[in-house]
């Protein structure tokens, strides 16, 4: 049974921003000015969420399987966002298009990370931070680092579209400072 | 050797702003860091390092003011440090300062963990309000 207070708590208030299309690097930097000025009120969430927002949305612009090609050059992910307000927390979600092979290894990734104490985090990113390759692969932290700030497990879910791909989705709860 | 300098601006929030001066060896870099292909914009720097150590043997003062880094850019910063390490560890005299907002506990976080992969000494210091 649920109590009234876990009620309150869960109550949904606003979605701050939703949106779906192509990730690049201008749009990212005006959304997350967005996000600063939505959760002003909360200094030390609007930096996580923040921090949390770049790096799951860069996820989505780098890896995407759904993607345009700028002048042969570019690759720009496309996929979906959104950014809703509850009565004591952020929630911040991304969707996009992934291999089957690659849905199966981001879910066991986000076992991983939804298992491991603050400790082991901290150990797992620097273990894999260390042993990068580095260059166009980045650092690989990601997801570690999404749930380091949020100190809260990510919610993950894969809906296969066909035998090759799948959406792949990706929530972060922030709690309200 | 040329100095770097990259100016930051409102339009492009992603970069960071460069002072890196060749008569000083004083290298700062402030701002936010999350552009795209971040090894692209870290590697001119990192090599820069590299020339200062071959070319002049002298001191060199990392100074971050880094109000945000994505994860990608933590990369190229441990990279740089790594360099710094080597030097230090040939002798060299290195100094790296990473400046913090006393409100951002995460920070004091990431720059610990640099000190642990890197192996080299940061000194914090308070963002002057």
């Amino acid at each position: 049974m649920i109590d009234q207070a876990t009620i309150k708590q869960n109550l949904f208030k606003r979605t701050l921003l939703s949106y779906r299309g192509p990730f690049y690097i201008e749009l990212i930097s005006v959304f997350g000015s967005n996000i600063k000025d939505f959760t002003k009120e909360y200094d030390n969430t609007r930096r996580k969420l923040f921090r949390i927002f770049i790096e799951l949305s860069q996820n989505v612009s780098y890896y995407s399987e759904h993607f345009h090609m700028v002048n042969n050059v570019q690759r720009i992910g496309l996929g979906e966002m959104d950014l809703k307000e509850y009565e004591t927390f952020f929630t911040f979600t991304t969707k996009n298009k992934v291999k089957n092979s690659d849905a199966k290894i981001l879910s066991e990734r986000c076992k991983l990370v939804n298992q491991s104490n603050q400790l082991e985090l901290r150990h797992l990113k620097r273990e894999q931070r260390m042993n990068s390759p580095g260059e166009k692969f980045g650092a690989r932290i990601g997801l570690i680092q999404a749930v380091m700030l949020s100190k809260n497990p990510l919610k993950y879910k894969t809906e296969k579209i066909d035998d090759k791909f799948s959406m792949f989705s990706i929530t972060v709860k922030v709690d309200k400072n | 050797m040329d100095n770097i300098t990259l100016k930051s601006s409102p339009d492009t929030p992603y970069f960071p702003e460069v002072n890196f001066d060749a008569d000083s060896g004083v290298c700062e870099i402030s701002g936010e860091s999350y552009m795209e292909e971040t090894y692209k914009f870290y590697l001119p720097l990192i090599n820069w390092i590299k020339d200062y150590i071959k070319n002049t043997n002298n001191k060199i003062e990392l100074v971050i003011k880094l109000i945000y880094l994505n994860t990608s850019s933590t990369k190229c910063i441990l990279d740089m440090l790594d360099v710094l390490k080597e030097y230090q560890d040939k002798g060299g005299d290195v100094k790296v300062i990473w400046y913090y907002d006393i409100q951002d506990p995460d920070m004091v976080d990431e720059v610990e963990d640099f000190e642990v992969e890197s192996g080299i000494k940061i000194e914090l210091r308070k963002f002057e309000p």
